[in-house]
């Protein structure tokens, strides 16, 4: 290193940003990042392997279980998967509920990934302020769904359990809390001397780079690409609820901010929309579907990151051929060196939050058998 | 400054928002999806719920009184998704909001419903 006009520093792998393992090395320059690479490969659990050994039941459960906080969406994504394989007709209700439990994992994600910001920043009042008024959001889950964080709520076919108007009470009185703090939040955001010196003109990202590089969610649109799965091809029942898709022009890690922010005030009114127009009628198959012809399907719906897109092929009986996840985190996060240019050492962990890293969703390992031999490589080390 | 006192003031009166877990109890709500309980007299050994487990944390065992077969479940590798509860034809699960498992022992966990009436008798 002595003969090198760059030092070379690790961020990560205990926990760079959000509290999970990616290793970033920086080479900076006195304070300036001159070169950036993330390394991942320490939370690789092989689930889409898994997926095709265990039975079409089984991996709804699995694809819960590829990340906590977007478990919804991920169920979601792989059950219109196997319904667009099966051809299986979802009743309306059961897709007004889909929509309902998406949008309170929306929420929670959203504010947990604010709160995170507000830690990086400094400002720890705001974290624990945050994450309070977060929890009566996450009690909702549990007496919507029966647990906090994984739902197992969408099966094929439909969702597993009904709510009575009790719990739509219940939901409307939240929501309305919960209303009343994000708008002392927006004004904290917008306002706020500290917080918007620490992110306004950070990790810029210019609007062609976003459509060059493929990123996806909340980063793609507050660089001003309008794209949104929810509104581009409706799922669930988003096609019937209008809604608006945010998006900003500034494209740096304030605006990110921003626009987690007021898609939480939208997905409350879309949740206010589901609840008063919530349509009678069955929830789903009495009988949990096993079997789904052969065939294969691709869906996408939008998480909280961003567009998740399932690929599942099926050759007839119980279980799957093959399933791919692409997640956005991984787009998000192998292009985010871009973002890193010329920025301080200091803003690396402000620009990793805005970007909202999911590292157990984007997780990718390519086993390869050759001569004998089997050999791991990580996807990033393919990349190089 | 005014308001500065008053949140003071405010905050010097409110429940905080955190539990003293085990002394108080977050009581966890009635839809909870805790320990799922076997009813023996309703169980047929249809062994659906052994097949359908997504954890495989549901063995078959035969009860030596009438050679039947009953599942047991072994919660240290349950994940409370309750597709046993909904897999069930004759609702032989009863659901509860229990949540307080951990235990020192790895056994202590496998819940037979066998033993946990003969030792409870």
């Amino acid at each position: 290193m002595s003969n090198s006009k760059y030092l070379e520093i690790p961020v990560g792998p205990q926990h760079p940003a959000l509290h999970e393992p990616l290793l970033f090395k920086v080479k900076v320059e006195g304070e300036r990042i001159a070169e950036i690479t993330p390394f991942t490969g320490y939370n690789h659990r092989g689930i889409e392997k898994l997926c095709e050994n265990n039975t079409f039941l089984k991996d709804v459960y699995l694809a819960g279980r590829v990340c906590g906080i977007c478990n919804v969406v991920h169920t979601t994504c792989y059950s219109e998967g196997v319904e667009r394989i099966g051809n299986i007709e979802v009743p309306s209700r059961a897709r007004y509920l889909r929509t309902l439990l998406n949008e309170l994992e929306r929420i929670h994600s959203h504010m947990l990934a604010l709160a995170v910001m507000g830690e990086l920043i400094g400002f720890h009042t705001l974290f624990m302020l945050m994450m309070r008024d977060r929890e009566p959001i996450l009690a909702l889950k549990e007496s919507v769904a029966g647990n906090r964080v994984q739902a197992d709520y969408v099966m094929p076919g439909g969702v597993r359990k009904d709510i009575d108007s009790e719990k739509i009470e219940k939901i409307k009185k939240t929501l309305e809390h919960v209303e009343e703090r994000m708008r002392y939040y927006e004004k904290v955001f917008k306002e706020d001397s500290i917080i918007t010196k620490r992110l306004s003109k950070v990790g810029k990202l210019d609007r062609p780079e976003v459509s060059k590089y493929g990123f996806v969610g909340p980063i793609a649109r507050a660089s001003g690409v309008k794209t949104d799965v929810r509104y581009e091809d409706p799922y669930a029942a988003y096609g019937e609820i209008p809604f608006n898709v945010i998006t900003r022009e500034e494209g740096d890690s304030w605006a990110r901010t921003l626009v987690r922010i007021s898609e939480v005030f939208e997905a409350i009114n879309i949740l206010r929309y589901t609840v008063d127009h919530l349509p009678d009628g069955p929830i789903g198959p009495k009988v949990p579907i096993r079997k789904v012809q052969a065939g294969e399907a691709i869906s996408r719906v939008e998480a909280q990151r961003g567009q998740l897109v399932y690929y599942i092929v099926s050759k007839g009986g119980d279980k799957p051929y093959r399933v791919k996840i692409r997640t956005p985190s991984f787009n998000n996060i192998m292009n985010s060196p871009l973002l890193f240019r010329d920025a301080n050492i200091g803003d690396l962990p402000v620009i990793l939050a805005s970007l909202d890293p999911c590292i157990s969703c984007m997780e990718r390992l390519v086993v390869i058998q050759k001569d004998g031999l089997i050999e791991t490589k990580t996807v990033m080390s393919l990349a190089r | 400054m005014l308001k500065l006192f008053t949140e003071i003031m405010k905050n010097l009166f409110k429940r905080p928002a955190t539990y003293e877990f085990p002394r108080e109890d977050r009581l966890a709500q009635s839809d909870y999806r805790g320990m799922q309980i076997l009813d023996l007299e309703k169980c047929t050994s249809c062994k659906l719920c052994a097949i359908d487990c997504p954890a495989y944390a549901i063995e078959m065992k035969a009860n030596p009184a009438n050679n039947k077969l009953y599942p047991v479940t072994d919660f240290g590798k349950c994940v409370f998704c309750y597709q046993c509860v909904r897999v069930c034809p004759v609702k032989a699960y009863v659901t509860s909001n229990i949540y307080k498992l951990a235990s020192f022992e790895k056994e202590a966990l496998i819940k037979d419903v066998l033993k946990a009436t003969s030792s409870e008798s």
